[in-house]
């Protein structure tokens, strides 16, 4: 089971992203768990997920989270502009399971 | 013209964008977001309460609904508006609480204990008993920039404490919690000796409690924020900071929240006493009339891409629809995308603009209501224009204009974009071709 959360402004778009995912998590037989918040509540749940996936508007923000994430050893990113827009979720998916790996790895 | 373009790109990507990041995660400026965000759903129920309590009817209106509504609101006055006297009404209470409570947590400190101890250092401030009762009157818009400040100043003291290891030791066998509400002890009696002698010298000196001196500092900011140039610099902005990718509407509408809500109490004070509405640039004017769609008022964008003969672009119009009718428009944004795309610079920036100068002179020519109340942002367009306009229907009419409008002014800068993607699909396309024949 891989958990996955998604953080942007207020968690609206990126709950569009995460319904993508989720159902491409069930296309490739994957258990997920992937949840989307406003970037108030990213100190309090970043614990729970395996890594977290920025929504571009809020890239600014990176340096900051990873530093809070960095306590959990969770990796961050931000998700790729044209995927997010196109709200690609199965690329998505993809790029944040490998992060877990490569996270899994270091 | 390109190397114009590329910089302006260049002064917003490298000068705008890192000030604006730095200072939308700087500590004090996120704790104050976080608070208004958390005080966000006691004001919009209140100020509904608001609307219900002043129906959309001329007292002397001979239709039935109307009538019977009238007179429910007249006899039941008390008891409606208690909702919004317990919430709007008391605002700056919430939001006292609740900048201190985030802004203790980012420090690591108990949360839950600066958020108590800024209620009663706001209280002891803003609204000394008097013949047995609290007064309120401090408590509602008036109060915002105290409650700011407060709970700043209460939070700073116990994070100062903590960090100089000052307070009572209590030996560790003491159970956590109740070792938790000593640590309050010396914070409160600090807070005590500092404010508490100034509140009265400025009661005996001025007759005024400290709220109110706040304000009256902060009125030629106030009245300057609701002027239509600083309405121009804060669209100009936020739309400056979404096209370097950055979510300006977080940023600019994170400052601007605290004269948005100041300017709403006066709106609201206004109405409960029958009087003139003085305040135009409420959060709603922005969401629903400058930026209708989303950052860069897009909703006119969208119907194009709805129809477009590029496949990309009717893609990211089908995407998008739906969200931007709620006013989120990623999809559009960075699907498009818009950001750093120079074809839809000019459009993207000067469609909200025009949109803010038919907005307001319309609010000032009393064509369509003040802002009286708040929907969230997620309300569709029309819709919530006339929610927050005491059901204005004129306000629909506008915002179905302005969609027309904005839909009129990308259309142009759309079609040479259309043209681009279109080549570029059709050399897509015959290279395909190409391997298919080989």
């Amino acid at each position: 089971m891989v958990k996955i959360l998604l953080c942007c402004s207020a968690g609206m778009s990126t709950s569009m992203v995460v319904q993508r995912m989720q159902k491409a998590a069930t296309q490739l037989g994957l258990e997920a768990k992937i949840d989307a918040v406003g970037m108030e509540e990213f100190n309090e749940k970043i614990a729970e997920y395996d890594c977290c996936l920025l929504g571009p508007q809020i890239k600014y923000k990176l340096a900051d989270f990873e530093r809070q994430a960095q306590e959990y050893h969770k990796p961050v990113t931000v998700i790729n502009t044209m995927d997010y827009g196109m709200l690609n979720g199965e690329k998505i998916l993809k790029s944040a399971l490998a992060l877990i790996d490569a996270n899994k790895g270091a | 013209m390109s190397t114009l373009a590329d910089s302006l790109f260049g002064v917003i990507e490298n000068r705008i964008s890192p000030i604006a990041a730095r200072l939308s995660s700087q500590r004090h400026v996120v704790a104050i977001k976080d608070g208004f965000i958390a005080s966000m759903p006691f004001l919009i129920v209140g100020s509904f309460m608001l609307l219900f309590s002043h129906p959309p009817f001329s007292q002397d209106s001979q239709w039935g609904f109307a009538q019977w509504w009238l007179g429910m609101v007249k006899q039941y006055n008390d008891q409606l508006m208690m909702p919004y006297n317990m919430t709007m009404g008391i605002m700056a209470v919430f939001i006292t609480g609740a900048i201190a409570y985030n802004l203790a947590q980012s420090y690591k400190l108990n949360g839950l204990m600066a958020a108590l101890l800024s209620l009663m250092t706001f209280l002891v401030v803003a609204a000394p008993e008097k013949d047995g009762a609290l007064s309120v009157a401090s408590l509602g818009g008036e109060g915002i920039f105290s409650a700011i400040l407060i709970s700043l100043y209460c939070t700073e003291v116990m994070h100062w404490l903590v960090k100089y290891n000052i307070g009572f030791k209590l030996p560790e066998q003491v159970p956590p919690k109740i070792r938790q509400s000593f640590d309050l002890l010396i914070p409160i009696m600090v807070i005590f000796l500092t404010l508490y002698p100034l509140n009265l010298f400025m009661e005996s000196h001025f007759g005024l409690l400290i709220p109110q001196a706040i304000m009256s500092v902060f009125a030629p900011i106030i009245s300057a924020a609701d002027s239509l140039p600083a309405v121009l610099i804060a669209v100009l902005l936020c739309h400056l900071l979404w096209f370097a990718g950055i979510h300006g509407a977080a940023i600019v509408g994170g400052i601007l929240q605290a004269f948005w809500l100041s300017n709403l109490g006066l709106n609201q004070e206004a109405l409960n006493a029958g009087q003139d509405i003085p305040k135009i640039f409420i959060e709603p004017f922005w969401q629903f009339f400058i930026t209708v769609g989303g950052s860069g008022a897009t909703m006119g964008l969208v119907i194009l891409y709805l129809r477009s003969r590029s496949a990309h672009l009717r893609a990211i119009g089908r995407l998008g629809f739906v969200p931007g009718m709620f006013n989120i428009n990623e999809p559009i944004i960075f699907g498009s995308p818009v950001v750093m795309n120079p074809l839809l610079f000019i459009p993207f920036i000067t469609t909200p603009l025009i949109n803010a100068v038919i907005a307001w002179t319309a609010t000032r020519t009393n064509l369509i209501n003040h802002v009286i109340s708040l929907a969230p942002w997620t309300t569709p367009g029309p819709i919530g224009a006339a929610w927050s306009t005491g059901w204005d229907w004129r306000a629909v009419v506008l915002v179905a204009f302005l969609i027309c409008l904005s839909t009129l002014i990308y259309y142009p800068f759309f079609k040479l974009y259309e043209r681009q993607l279109l080549a570029q699909e059709e050399e897509m396309a015959q290279e395909q071709l190409a391997e298919e024949m080989k």
